[in-house]
Parts: structure tokens; C-alpha cells; sequence
């Protein structure tokens, strides 16, 4: 009845494997065993790769919150984000709201289903927070 | 009581039929009534008995809104938020309102009956000390079995049958209709897997649930739902449930199944449909495995809370309604 790791879920943690998040990881602005976090030049903004959850989502509010720009919109790239739940969207959202003044938060490559929860969670309509898909980010 | 009449209050009505023509004339009267008094009709039905509807209404037809039962309410979760949206879309207006809705067929899985009866309950509860509108339920009395028609006696306030509605002595009332549900669910399925978790192992849980989906067959799209669906209830387990809990897992012959088990209790009845506002402290984890998942079996006993959350593994494999 007990399940332990098991191979098919277990290559993040197995030994003797490389870190999938390794790229990054040395200039990360935040990083934990799940996320790594790192700046991009073009257009200036955040890079995220791995999970977000409840066990890091304040972590990624702060870092959203010291790293942003101080004028005009914010660029987020999370087509790497692998899973992202209800508390990490708030996040995204609510530093989407912080921006203030007709600034706006855009999300870069947010992966299908991330969409479908902002649907469904009521929380796709906000004008400051806007799903782009311009391809243009650069690390 | 003519059935032209506009309530005064929320009006929850079984309609008890037994065939094609004792179902129309439970229905339509109700239906035109409601649309010579200016009142905004929409029926959810199975696309058989629409195109019944239509005939027997023929031009009224377009003054109705129709809904397919088997797409609004194959998780009858889902059935309170559409009847909700139905009347805030209209109470600006300040009119009345009518409803037809027929969640139960028989063909509905003895998982969904118990579903659909507590939907039935709960409405009691969305709706019964709001505005005044009128929802008419039609049951089959030939086609489902005789407990369930009793149900439908406690479920409502008014029943109707050969065109005579009455007060059901039987009614639960209002409060008593958002009591804690209790009823026992069925045995895991036989080598259900089964992990606890606490505060930091929530991202065990999700990969067991994507784990039973992948090896399941369940596509990438479906599969990255249900993680997430399992993760957010998890979640609430690990925020007010005592800090963690208990997952196990199994397949079904044509669905997967992950159940939460944790010490919390949910107070709210409504707290997995009511659509979430845009203000951001507002819990969303239920509603989102409402809207994720084909079924959602929420308990709450003395000792804490279980949450089981279905998934049909083909989603080809749509519930659709037997026809009348």
C-alpha cells in the first residue's frame, strides 16, 4: 500500500542525475529545489523554471516585488513553468495589481492549462495582467 | 395554485411524470405562464426532450433558453453556478423567473445519484432566501427507482404530479438541506495507493496523481488537470485541515480516482460552487476541481474531511442522457 519514490516521478530527485535546473541556477535572483528564478536582458524581466506551490509562492511574491521595474510594464517568461497552483497565480496577480497607474504584468509562454485556471478561477479579465505571445524574451 | 402565478419567494418544485405526455403537460403550461408573465424561461434538459419542448411550443420556442443538461450538469456540481449566473443575469431587471431542470435520469451512476441529490438540497440553500424565481424539477417516475422519487419529497418543498402541486410534508427545510453530508462512499478500489503528507508533501501528491493518470492513459492536457485539482485540495488540507493528510489513489474501470482525507471540516455547503470574484482572498481550490474533474465527492464527518475526486480516463466517454 506504501508508496515510496518511484521511478517514473522520480528523476528530479534520483541520484546521480543532473539538477534539470542547474541552467541558472549560479545567477539566479531566487532560487529553491523547485524554482529558479533569473533576469532577462530583452526585454528586461524575470525568468522562471520549475514549480510554483504553496510552499514558495510568498518566496516568488517577494521576488516579484524587488525586481520589478520601477517605470513601465513588467515582462515575466514562464513558458518553463512546469506547474504552477492557485497560490502562484495569486501571486502573478497581485503583483500584477501592485504595478498600479496603467502598468501591466506581462506574462510570457504561460502554458495552456495555466490559462484554463485563470479562466476558470475568475481571474483572466484583469487589465493589468496580460497574456502575451510575442516569442521575443531573451535570457 | 395556477402555474401562471408569480412567486412571492424561491420556489423549488418536483414534478413527478411518468412518459412523453405527462411531461409536456407538466411542462409547457409552466413554461408559457412563465413567458405571458415576461419572465426569462430556461430549461436544461437532454437534447431529446428540447426538441419536444420546441414542437410543443412552436414560435414560444424562441422566447426560451435551452441548455443541455448532459454538458451543464455531467458533474452536477456545476449545476448550481449555472442556474446562479441564469439569475444574476437577470435581476437587474428585477423580474421573475422560471427554470426547468432534470439532473437525474436514470443512467446516471449510483456515484452521480448521490451527487445529484445533495445538488438538489443545496439549491435549497443557494437560492432559498434570495430573490423570488421558480424552478421546476421533472422526475421520471416509471424509469427511477422509488428512493429516489422519496428523496425528491425531501429534496423539495412543493410537489406536483397530474397537474396538482402540493406542500411536501416531507421537506427537509432549508437549513437542514446544507447539513453536513455525511453519507459513507463506496470501498477504495482494491490496490488503492495510499501516501500521507504533511506540510512540505504536497508535491508528492501531485506526482502520484499524475503518475496514476500518465499510467492510466489519460492524455497530457486531462492529466496536468487533474494534478492540479488533486494538488489544490491537498493544499487545503495542508492550510486548514490540520497541516496535512492522506491520499490514496486507484484506477476505476474508466476513471481514475485520487480521495484527501484530513482532519478539517468544510462549514460552508456551498463552499465548491460558488463562483469565485475577482478579489484575490477568495478560496478557489474546490471550485477549480469542480470545474477540472467529472465528479467531486465532498464528506464531512465528526472526525474530518474527504474529498474524492473523479476522472474519466477517455473523456469520449461523455455521460449522455437516455432518452425518454
Amino acid at each position: 500500500m506504501e508508496v515510496a519514490e518511484q521511478p517514473w516521478f522520480a528523476w528530479r530527485g534520483e541520484k546521480g542525475r543532473l539538477d534539470p535546473l542547474a541552467e541558472g541556477r549560479e545567477h539566479a535572483v531566487y532560487s529553491d529545489r523547485q524554482l529558479v528564478v533569473t533576469r532577462t536582458s530583452t526585454p528586461p524581466g524575470l525568468l522562471f523554471a520549475g514549480e510554483i506551490d504553496l510552499t514558495n509562492s510568498d518566496a516568488v511574491a517577494k521576488s516579484l516585488a524587488s525586481e520589478f521595474p520601477i517605470f513601465g510594464d513588467a515582462h515575466l517568461d514562464v513558458g518553463r513553468l512546469s506547474f504552477c497552483d492557485i497560490s502562484g497565480i495569486r501571486a502573478l496577480v497581485e503583483a500584477a495589481e501592485a504595478l498600479g497607474a496603467g502598468r501591466r504584468l506581462l506574462l510570457h509562454g504561460l502554458p495552456g492549462q495555466l490559462q484554463t485556471v485563470m479562466r476558470v478561477t475568475g481571474w483572466s479579465d484583469l487589465p493589468s495582467l496580460v497574456l502575451c505571445d510575442c516569442q521575443v524574451v531573451q535570457p | 395554485m395556477s402555474a401562471q402565478a408569480p412567486v412571492e419567494r424561491f420556489r423549488h418544485e418536483a414534478l413527478l411524470y411518468s412518459g412523453w405526455a405527462e411531461f409536456v403537460a407538466g411542462t409547457v403550461p409552466f413554461i408559457r405562464g412563465g413567458l405571458e408573465a415576461g419572465e426569462p424561461v430556461l430549461v436544461v434538459e437532454s437534447p431529446e426532450k428540447i426538441d419536444l419542448l420546441r414542437e410543443a411550443l412552436d414560435r414560444e420556442a424562441d422566447r426560451v433558453l435551452f441548455a443541455d443538461m448532459a454538458a451543464v450538469g455531467a458533474n452536477p456540481a456545476r449545476i448550481i453556478p449555472a442556474w446562479q449566473e441564469f439569475v444574476e443575469r437577470n435581476s437587474a431587471s428585477g423580474t421573475h423567473l422560471r427554470g426547468v431542470g432534470e439532473p437525474i435520469w436514470k443512467g446516471r451512476t449510483d456515484d452521480e445519484l448521490v451527487e445529484c441529490q445533495r445538488h438538489e438540497s443545496l439549491l435549497n440553500v443557494a437560492f432559498g432566501n434570495g430573490q423570488p424565481w421558480w424552478l421546476l424539477c421533472p422526475y421520471d417516475i416509471e424509469k427511477l427507482d422509488r428512493s429516489v422519487i422519496d428523496e425528491a419529497r425531501r429534496s423539495h418543498e412543493f410537489v406536483s404530479q397530474h397537474g396538482n402541486a402540493r406542500t411536501s410534508p416531507d421537506f427537509r427545510g432549508i437549513e437542514a438541506s446544507g447539513a453536513p453530508f455525511d453519507p459513507p462512499l463506496p470501498a477504495p478500489g482494491t490496490g488503492a495507493l495510499q501516501l500521507e503528507f504533511g506540510p512540505d508533501g504536497v508535491a508528492a501528491v501531485r506526482r502520484l496523481a499524475a503518475r496514476l493518470a500518465v499510467e492510466a492513459g489519460v492524455d497530457a492536457s486531462r492529466a496536468a488537470d487533474f494534478t492540479l485539482a488533486v494538488h489544490e485540495v491537498a493544499a487545503n488540507s495542508i492550510r486548514h485541515g490540520g497541516g496535512g493528510g492522506r491520499v490514496l489513489a486507484w484506477r476505476q474501470t474508466d476513471r481514475i480516482v485520487c480521495e484527501i482525507q484530513d482532519r478539517g471540516r468544510y462549514m460552508h455547503a456551498l463552499a465548491d460552487r460558488e463562483r469565485p470574484r475577482p478579489d484575490r482572498g477568495a478560496p478557489r481550490g474546490l471550485w477549480l476541481a469542480n470545474q477540472l474533474c467529472d465528479l467531486v465527492q465532498i464528506r464531512t464527518f465528526p472526525s474530518g474531511t474527504a474529498v474524492r475526486l473523479h476522472l474519466r480516463i477517455d473523456p469520449r466517454h461523455h455521460l449522455h442522457l437516455v432518452p425518454a
